[in-house]
C-alpha cells in the first residue's frame, strides 16, 4: 500500500544543512499497521510531512521514493493520492478552526476530495460520527470545536480523517495530549476501525506501550536514519539494535530504577559519521564512525541497522 | 518525620470575575482537600487534567489565594497571606523554556531571584550562580547565553538552579518530566534526586505519568475534579489500590507486552461547572451503586498510612 | 539583531528604512547640504517662480526661494515635530497601558474608556480648536496630534501587557517573590518593545502626513518656516503654471510617509511571533 524508499530529506538554515532524514525505506502492506517510533528529533514528523507532501520550509528536494498504491506522490504530488491519505493531527486543541461548526470543516475537506451531493456528504459525516462514537452524531454537526471534550475533539479528527475514504491513515501522536484514560478509549476505536474497514495505518508514536497496543509491525527511528524494523511483538520482546535495546531496558516496564541512555541525541546538523549512534554506543567498535552500517534482514521479516546486533551489552551500559 | 507543609479543608475558587458592570461566578478547582506533606519525602500528587492538581499546588505556593481553609507551612500558619511568609515553597514549571525571560541572559534571570531575595552582593552572587550551575550539572558559562540557545534539557537544569538557588525546603514540580524522551527522563529523575539530598528538599511531584511517580514518590494523593480520592504510600497504593479511579487510571497506562488490564474508564470526567451529586465519580463507576449518586463518601482507612473516599472500596478487591 | 537581519531580507522593508535613513540624515545636516541655506527664508522677487533648472534643481517659490533648500530644512522641522508628537504620546499612552493591562478590575476599565473617548476625538478638530484656544501654529498642532496619538500607544501596550501577563516567565517571576514594579518596568516591557517600535514607526509617518495637512489647513506651521505642507498650499494659487512649487514638497512628504509605513510594516513582520518561533 505504501512504500518508502531510501527517502532522504535535507533541511537548509541559518545554522546549516540539518540531515532530517538519510536513506529511509520501509513497506506497509494493505491493512497492515506499521508504527514509526523514536524520540524527539528522530526525523518522524518529517517523514509523516513527506508523505503527506508538506515538506517543511527550507527543505531540499528530497531524494528517494514514496510509493502508494503503487504511484511515486514523492515528486507527482497531483496523484490520485490527496484525500486518499487520511491525517490525524497530533493536538486536537489546536487542530481544529475554532469559528466553524465542526460539521462545515469536514464538509469543506469532502468538497473538494470526494464526489456527492452535500446532502450525500452529511449522511455520511454522521455515519462517520457514529462510527466514532461520538454522542449526539446529528448535533454534533452543528457544534463548535469548543463545544467538545479533547478526547471528543480526537474522535472528530478521526472521522475527518475518514471522510474521503482513505485507503491509508497516517496518525501522527494522536493520544499525546490526551490523559491516559482518554488515550486508551481512542486508540481502542484506531484498532477497531482499522480492523473493521481494512484500513492501512501508519502511527508515528513515541510510547512503545502505546505502539505494542496498536501496531502489527514497528520501524524504529534515531537521528533520522532506520535503526530497527520488523514485527512489533518480536521487536519489543527481542530487540536486536543496541539502541532499541537500550531503550527499551529504562521503559518504566522493565526497570524499576532510574535508568537511562548516557549522552543526547545529536543535532541535526551535526550528524556523527558513520552510525549515527556510535558516540552513545557502549559496544561500539573504531569501524562504527567510519561508514553507516546498512540494513541487515534477519529472519521473521525483520531488519537491523547495525552489524555488531548479536554483541551483549555491559552490565552497566545504562545510566 | 514532622510535616512541613500541610492542608486542611482547603478550597479554591477560580475564574470568579468581579468587574466595572458585571460579576461571574467561579469554579472550585480545589474542594476540601486535606494533605500532611513530611520534611524531606516526595509526596506525589496524580490525576488527570482539570483535577485540580496544579491549582492545589499553586495555592500551597500562594500565587492563588485560597477561599477556605488552611495552610499551614513548618508549623505556621500562612493561610490567606500569599507570597509573603512563603520563600521556604518554590515552584518549578513545567515548560522550563517558556518559565524564562526571553530576553535576559540566564546569568542576569539567576541573579534576579538573589537579588529579590536581598543577596546584594554582585561577586556573592555570580559565585552562588557559579556553584549552582555546576550542581545541577551545567557548564557555568552558559550564564552568559540567552535561553533559546539551550537545549530543552539544559532550560530545565536552569529553571531549576534559579529555585535552589532560593535555598527553598519545598520545591512544587509541575509535570518534570513533561515532553521528556524516555532516555533522558532518567537523568532529570536522578539529578532531581540528587538535588533533593545534597539540599535537605521536601517534594510535591504533580504528574499525570505514574510510571514515574511510582518510581520517585514516597507518599502519593490521588485527585479526582478537586477532591482527594485515595492517598498512601506509593508502594501500596502501587500495589494495591482501593479507589475504582486509582485502578481504572493505573490499567488504563499502556503495556509493553500489549495486554490490558482491567476495565476501560468510558466518558470523559464531567466538567468543574456540573460536579456530580454524592461520589463525584459515581457517573464513570462501574461499582456505583444508588447511595454512590446521594451521599458524598469522606475518607476511611483503608491500611496503615492508606485512606480511601469510596463507599465500596471493600467490594472493589 | 534578527529583526534587522530580517528587515534586509524583505526588499520593502528595506527600502522603507533606506528612505528613513536618508531623511533622518538630511535632517540632521539639513544647514549643510542645502544649497541656499540663508537664502532660503529671505524673498527675492527677481528670481520668483522660476522652473528647475541647473541653478535651482527644484525650482523657486513665489518669494523666490530656492525649493530644494527649502525641502531639505523642511525635513529637519518635519522629523522633529514627528518625533517630539510620538514620544509625547509614547509617555503617555505606554504607563497607561501598562497600568490598564496588569489588572484586571475597575481601574483597568476607567483608562480604557478614557483612551477610548480620545480615539474617537477628530485630530484636525481638536488642532482647530486648541489653535482657537491657545495661539494656532505648530505648538498648537503638535499638542493636538500628541493627544490624540497616545490611544494607539495605549491599546498596543494594553494588548501586549495582557498577552505576557498570561506567560509562563512572568508567572515564574511571581513565583519567586518579583514585585509587580520589577516584572513591569524589565521584563514585560522589553518584551512589548518591538511593538511599541512599530507602532512608534507607523506613528512617524502618520504624524508627518498630518502635520502637513495642519500646515496646509493653516493650522500647522506658519510662514516663513518651510513646511512641506504649507509650501504646497502657498503654491495652489500659482497652479498649473509653476507646477514644480507644489510637486517637490508633495513629492516629500510622500516619500517618507512611505518610507515611515513601509519600515513599519517590515518592523511588524519581523517581531510576529509566529515568525519567531519557525526561526527556532
Amino acid at each position: 500500500m505504501l512504500q518508502v524508499e531510501g527517502l532522504d530529506v535535507q533541511i537548509r538554515s541559518e545554522r546549516g544543512t540539518a540531515q532530517i532524514l538519510q536513506d529511509v525505506s520501509f513497506a506497509i502492506p494493505r491493512g497492515g499497521t506499521m508504527g514509526i517510533v523514536g524520540e524527539s528529533g528522530c526525523g518522524k514528523s518529517t517523514l509523516l510531512r513527506s508523505i503527506l507532501g508538506i515538506m517543511p520550509k527550507g527543505a531540499e528536494t528530497p531524494r528517494g521514493a514514496i510509493l502508494f498504491d503503487g504511484q511515486d506522490i514523492l515528486t507527482d504530488r497531483a496523484a490520485s493520492a490527496r484525500g486518499r491519505i487520511g491525517f490525524v493531527p497530533q493536538d486536537p486543541y489546536l487542530s481544529l478552526n475554532p469559528v466553524f461548526r465542526a460539521g462545515d470543516q469536514i464538509l469543506e475537506i469532502m468538497r473538494r476530495h470526494a464526489p456527492g451531493s452535500r446532502a450525500d456528504h452529511k449522511r455520511k459525516i454522521v455515519e462517520l460520527f457514529r462510527a466514532v462514537q461520538l454522542p449526539d452524531p446529528e448535533g454534533a454537526l452543528r457544534k463548535y470545536p469548543h463545544q467538545f471534550s479533547g478526547g471528543q475533539r480526537q474522535r472528530l479528527l478521526i472521522a475527518a480523517a475518514l471522510a474521503c475514504d482513505p485507503a491509508l491513515v497516517v496518525a501522527d501522536e494522536p493520544t499525546t495530549a490526551l490523559d491516559v484514560t482518554t488515550q486508551r478509549e481512542i486508540l481502542a476505536l484506531l484498532r477497531r476501525l482499522v480492523a473493521e474497514r481494512g484500513l492501512s495505518l501508519l502511527f508515528v508514536t513515541h510510547d512503545f506501550g502505546v505502539l505494542a497496543s496498536v501496531c502489527e509491525s514497528v520501524t524504529v527511528l534515531y537521528a533520522g536514519r532506520v535503526a530497527e524494523t520488523g514485527p512489533t511483538r518480536q521487536v519489543l520482546d527481542d530487540p536486536r539494535h543496541p539502541y532499541t535495546r537500550m531503550l527499551l531496558a529504562c521503559h518504566p516496564d522493565r526497570s524499576a530504577d532510574l535508568s537511562g541512555i548516557p549522552g543526547t541525541v545529536p543535532a541535526a546538523t551535526a550528524q556523527p559519521p558513520g552510525c549515527r549512534f556510535h558516540p552513545r554506543c557502549p559496544i561500539a567498535r573504531p569501524d562504527c564512525a567510519t561508514a553507516p552500517p546498512p540494513l541487515v534482514a534477519l529472519p521473521g521479516g525483520r531488519a537491523v541497522a547495525c552489524p555488531h546486533f548479536e554483541t551483549p551489552l555491559p552490565e552497566n551500559a545504562l545510566a | 518525620m514532622p510535616e512541613i507543609i500541610g492542608a486542611e479543608a482547603l478550597s479554591v475558587e477560580l475564574g470568579a470575575k468581579r468587574g466595572l458592570l458585571k460579576n461571574r461566578p467561579g469554579v472550585t478547582a480545589v474542594d476540601g482537600v486535606s494533605i500532611s506533606v513530611n520534611e524531606g519525602e516526595t509526596f506525589g500528587i496524580v490525576g488527570e487534567s482539570g483535577c485540580g492538581k496544579t491549582t492545589l499546588a499553586r495555592t500551597l505556593l500562594g500565587l492563588q489565594r485560597e477561599s477556605a481553609g488552611r495552610i499551614t507551612l513548618q508549623g505556621a500558619d500562612v493561610s490567606r497571606s500569599g507570597r509573603v511568609g512563603r520563600e521556604a515553597v518554590q515552584y518549578v514549571h513545567q515548560d522550563p523554556g517558556a518559565a524564562l525571560d526571553p530576553w535576559w541572559r540566564v546569568g542576569a534571570t539567576l541573579a534576579e531571584g538573589l537579588k529579590i531575595h536581598g543577596v546584594a552582593d554582585s561577586a556573592e552572587r555570580q559565585a552562588r550562580i557559579r556553584d549552582m550551575l555546576a550542581a545541577v550539572g551545567l557548564d557555568p558559562a552558559l550564564a552568559e547565553r540567552y535561553p533559546h540557545e539551550l537545549s530543552g534539557g539544559q532550560q530545565r537544569r536552569v529553571g531549576l538552579a534559579r529555585i535552589l538557588l532560593l535555598r527553598p525546603r519545598v520545591v512544587i514540580l509541575d509535570e518534570p518530566t513533561a515532553g521528556l524522551d524516555l532516555s533522558v527522563q532518567a537523568a532529570v529523575l536522578r539529578l532531581l534526586r540528587d538535588m533533593r539530598e545534597k539540599f535537605g528538599l521536601t517534594y510535591l511531584f504533580i504528574s499525570h505519568d505514574l510510571s514515574v511517580v511510582r518510581r520517585v514518590c514516597d507518599r502519593v494523593a490521588v485527585m479526582y475534579l478537586g477532591r482527594v480520592v485515595e492517598e498512601g504510600s506509593a508502594a501500596e497504593l502501587f500495589a494495591a489500590p482501593r479507589h475504582p479511579y486509582t485502578r481504572a487510571l493505573l490499567a488504563a497506562a499502556p503495556r509493553l507486552d500489549g495486554a490490558e488490564t482491567g476495565p476501560a474508564l468510558p466518558g470523559d470526567p464531567p466538567s468543574l461547572r456540573a460536579v456530580p451529586s454524592g461520589c463525584r465519580f459515581h457517573p464513570r463507576c462501574g461499582l456505583a451503586t444508588p447511595e454512590c449518586a446521594t451521599r458524598d463518601p469522606v475518607p476511611e482507612t483503608a491500611g496503615p498510612g492508606h485512606s480511601v473516599a469510596c463507599h465500596r472500596w471493600r467490594d472493589a478487591a | 539583531m534578527t529583526a534587522l537581519r530580517h528587515i534586509f531580507r524583505d526588499p520593502v522593508a528595506a527600502l522603507g528604512l533606506l528612505i528613513v535613513l536618508a531623511a533622518v540624515v538630511i535632517a540632521i545636516f539639513a544647514p549643510w547640504l542645502a544649497p541656499y541655506p540663508d537664502d532660503a527664508f529671505e524673498s527675492h522677487l527677481l528670481q520668483r517662480l522660476r522652473p528647475p533648472s541647473a541653478e535651482f534643481p527644484f525650482g523657486t517659490d513665489n518669494l523666490g526661494r530656492d525649493i530644494l533648500s527649502r525641502v531639505i530644512l523642511g525635513t529637519r522641522s518635519a522629523i522633529t515635530v514627528a518625533l517630539s508628537v510620538v514620544l509625547a504620546a509614547m509617555a503617555i499612552g505606554v504607563p497607561i497601558g501598562l497600568a490598564a493591562g496588569w489588572r484586571e478590575g475597575w481601574l483597568s476599565e476607567v483608562l480604557m474608556r478614557v483612551t477610548d473617548v480620545f480615539l474617537a476625538v477628530p485630530q484636525l478638530i481638536l488642532a482647530l480648536a486648541l489653535g482657537q484656544l491657545i495661539a494656532p501654529g505648530i505648538g498648537a498642532a503638535m499638542v493636538a496630534l500628541s493627544l490624540t496619538y497616545w490611544p494607539f500607544f495605549a491599546r498596543t501596550v494594553f494588548a501586549e501587557t495582557r498577552r505576557l501577563r498570561g506567560a509562563l516567565f512572568v508567572d515564574a517571576l511571581a513565583g519567586i517573590g518579583a514585585g509587580p514594579a520589577r516584572i513591569l518596568f524589565l521584563h514585560v516591557l522589553p518584551n512589548a518593545a518591538p511593538a511599541i517600535l512599530v507602532r512608534a514607526t507607523i506613528g512617524m509617518g502618520f504624524t508627518i502626513l498630518t502635520a502637513a495637512i495642519l500646515g496646509f489647513l493653516g493650522v500647522g506651521a506658519a510662514p516663513p518656516s518651510p513646511d512641506w505642507g504649507l509650501a504646497v498650499s502657498e503654491a495652489r494659487q500659482h497652479l498649473p503654471e509653476a507646477w514644480w512649487f507644489p510637486t517637490f514638497p508633495g513629492l516629500a512628504i510622500l516619500l517618507l510617509v512611505l518610507g515611515f509605513n513601509l519600515l513599519g510594516d517590515g518592523l511588524r513582520d519581523a517581531a510576529d511571533p509566529r515568525l519567531r518561533r519557525s526561526r527556532r
